[in-house]
């Protein structure tokens, strides 16, 4: 009977220490490397679709695990909303992965304050060819107090007019070039129940990224904006920028997106515009993929790209448009000696010239000094790589600006698309910007 | 000598659960309300700002529309899905085809996840292609057609509607294992004294299954209290803030703003309202009791 007591006891015992266990357990050899001498690496990315970026990005992978057998590649695929907030969950915990996607400006920032990077300025310097060959200021968006961080590995303009060609013949209207040719063609559209320009704002940050960064831009200038950022001699009570918002609160009114555009997702808003629902769909530059793989004939062949119309009076240069150089390769700060060769020799071959021409060659722009061979790019690419020869990018408001804030901005674009005051809310913007700066 | 081994042996049970339970759910909620404390971005150095998280939550308007959408939330699951579900039990606990076909139409949703009974529900509601404005102009109600999910009056109220739906199974199926856990006696009994219909039911079926109705009730707010996905993926508590709850607030502060420390305040307030009801309900009850 005592005997049995024990017996029980233990298996209690060691059922509970499996357990337990079993919750810590791995892990550790995934950091230790595992066999002998060979590397292992981990990278994190958000190529997951089927898209030909993704598929490129994955092939360069395995190109480079197939050439290197010494080194050991892990690599992760997540969406990038699910990897925005795993980057942020690792980084509480610093557990970074050795090489992860990630974003210029703020998410930058924060993880070189966060002491979770290592500059790469050793390797761009001992390749100049490479570090001289990116567009101008792409470097920026990875660059703290002096210190390179990461280079981009693409180029995200987030703002353009998308126009379904057929439909603006069909009923006479001119593209447009100026504001208000804009609205008469939203006149034009909404009489002859077209919808002018489909929006989907449920994930709030569309209107705020395609249409709101551009349109204000337009009006206020970069040079307000930047100043405006860092809380300098400028508000975001402002009379310009109330000006933008009333503009947009404006074209709302006037019926230019299509009604519950605030419950539908971006997915949602292209399967309109695909179904030739609507004359215009403003998006960024990744929307070609998409458009590219999934519009039926009729409507991809007659979409064509422009830029959001000149505004008058307004400080902004009109030639421009809203973007972000794109997403880059952050590096560990824990990565040294083999690992960290290794981790930067899959580096090269992903943001250098190769990788480059690579991403170029699947229909997705670079910040890279490289010819796009137009012979094998889809006409609408090519449409788009043009006009961006001619186009310069000013910030997007959600690069700039922290994620509290940004918050704040989508969910008051919302408001006012459904009749919200522009300056009630110009002023909540301006709060927490400046809660923000003072923190 | 015996009752001491049996105490030892109930605690030998119970140690490996307690160990666990404490682990995964004590612990991470003492951290939580511990960051709760600081101004934490999730990265780099916490800031210790001692109540100023708190003294935030109490100051945001969005703060309180969750705190008012919950309460609509736990007020339309309770007024909504009990009733509901008491009202299908009576009538479909009889077993002939077109009652068991129905028990089990009203019981699928419960099979669904939830992000596809939100999908079903955002292409019902849908602005454009919605077959629940279709219906309307079909029916020449075309005036009565509205922006269910986008226009910030009514979303709240539209995401109920999906509420009810999905959970009224459960208390069928519960309600309806009470009756028929009502003993044979009782009901020939009733037969000979020549209660039936309206009668019965109210005086007999009723008050037998009371402690089950109770049950359900305070399974209906805790449930309600915790809603979050069915929200989440039809409007993520949007159009701005309009339809967010409790648990989407704390969501959207922790992961779409990155302010953990402000998020854990969430939780906690979440945690301590909960327990605020869950002990009134239960002092009620037993006060209750007590009377009686």
């Amino acid at each position: 009977m005592r005997m049995n007591k024990w017996i029980s006891m233990l298996c209690a015992v060691s059922l509970l220490a499996l357990l337990l266990a079993g919750c810590g357990g791995n892990g550790a050899d995934e950091k230790n490397g595992g066999n002998g001498d060979k590397v292992s690496i981990t990278i994190w990315h958000n190529w997951t679709g089927q898209d030909a970026k993704a598929v490129a990005m994955r092939q360069i992978i395995e190109d480079f695990q197939a050439d290197n057998p010494d080194i050991e590649v892990i690599d992760e695929g997540i969406p990038t909303d699910g990897l925005k907030t795993r980057l942020r969950t690792v980084a509480a915990a610093d557990e970074m992965p050795d090489l992860f996607v990630m974003w210029p400006d703020a998410m930058t920032k924060e993880f070189v304050k966060g002491g979770l990077l290592q500059p790469i300025n050793d390797e761009l310097d001992a390749k100049p060819e490479w570090k001289n060959n990116f567009i101008p200021n792409a470097l920026d968006g990875y660059t703290v107090d002096g210190n390179i961080y990461s280079v981009p590995m693409n180029l995200a303009p987030s703002s353009f007019i998308y126009y379904n060609d057929a439909l603006f013949k069909e009923h006479g209207v001119k593209v447009p070039e100026t504001w208000e040719e804009l609205e008469a063609a939203v006149q034009t559209f909404k009489e002859k129940n077209v919808i002018p320009i489909v929006l989907g704002n449920k994930a709030n940050w569309v209107a705020q990224s395609t249409l709101f960064s551009t349109l204000a831009d337009r009006i206020t200038g970069t040079d307000w904006f930047l100043k405006t950022v860092e809380q300098d001699g400028a508000k975001f009570t402002d009379p310009e920028f109330v000006e933008a918002l009333t503009k947009l609160k404006q074209l709302g009114e006037l019926g230019a997106f299509q009604e519950g555009f605030n419950s539908i997702d971006e997915t949602q808003m292209m399967q309109l515009y695909f179904q030739g629902k609507a004359a215009m769909v403003i998006n960024g530059g990744w929307a070609l993929a998409n458009l590219v793989n999934n519009a039926p004939p009729e409507v991809l062949d007659n979409t064509h790209i422009t830029i959001l119309p000149a505004i008058e009076g307004g400080k902004g240069d009109p030639g421009t448009t809203a973007g972000v150089v794109g997403t880059g390769l952050g590096v560990s700060k824990k990565l040294t000696g083999s690992k960290k060769e290794a981790a930067m020799k899959l580096f090269y071959e992903m943001a250098g010239p190769d990788g480059q021409k690579a991403t170029l060659n699947s229909s997705t722009l670079v910040s890279y000094n490289i010819e796009l061979d137009k012979s094998q790019a889809h006409p609408l690419f090519v449409e788009l790589y043009d006009l961006m020869q001619e186009v310069k990018i000013t910030p997007v408001y959600d690069s700039k600006l922290g994620s509290a804030v940004v918050e704040v901005v989508n969910n008051g674009l919302q408001e006012l698309l459904d009749g919200g005051k522009p300056e009630d809310i110009a002023k909540k913007i301006q709060d927490a910007q400046a809660a923000a700066v003072a923190n | 000598m015996n009752a001491l081994r049996s105490r030892r042996f109930i605690w030998m049970g119970l140690g490996p659960t307690l160990i666990l339970y404490a682990l995964f759910v004590f612990v991470p909620v003492i951290w939580s309300a511990y960051y709760g404390f600081f101004n934490w971005s999730g990265i780099g150095e916490a800031k210790y700002i001692g109540l100023g998280n708190y003294a935030e939550i109490l100051r945001d308007p969005v703060f309180w529309r969750a705190l008012k959408n919950n309460v609509i939330f736990v007020a339309a699951s309770v007024f909504g899905q009990v009733p509901i579900a008491l009202v299908l039990a009576v009538l479909l606990h009889k077993s002939n085809m077109l009652q068991r076909f129905l028990r089990s139409a009203i019981f699928l949703p419960m099979v669904l996840s939830t992000v596809v009974i939100g999908m079903i529900w955002q292409y019902i509601y849908h602005p454009q292609i919605g077959i629940l404005n279709f219906l309307l102009d079909a029916l020449g109600l075309g005036s009565w057609k509205l922006e269910w999910l986008s226009d910030r009056g009514i979303a709240i109220y539209s995401l109920i509607p999906p509420l009810i739906w999905s959970y009224v199974g459960l208390y069928l199926i519960i309600f309806m294992s009470a009756l028929q856990n009502i003993p044979g006696e009782i009901h020939d009994a009733a037969k000979i004294d020549g209660a039936s219909g309206g009668r019965k039911l109210v005086s007999i079926l009723l008050p037998m299954i009371k402690n089950t109705v109770q049950v359900a009730v305070i399974l209906c707010i805790s449930g309600s209290l915790k809603s979050f996905d069915l929200v989440y993926i039809m409007t993520k508590g949007g159009p701005a803030h309009a339809s967010e709850l409790l648990a989407t607030y704390m969501y959207n502060s922790t992961f779409t703003t990155y302010r953990y420390g402000f998020g854990s305040a969430i939780s906690t307030t979440i945690m301590l309202i909960s327990l605020l009801l869950i002990g009134t309900s239960q002092w009620l009850t037993s006060r209750k009791k007590d009377a009686s």
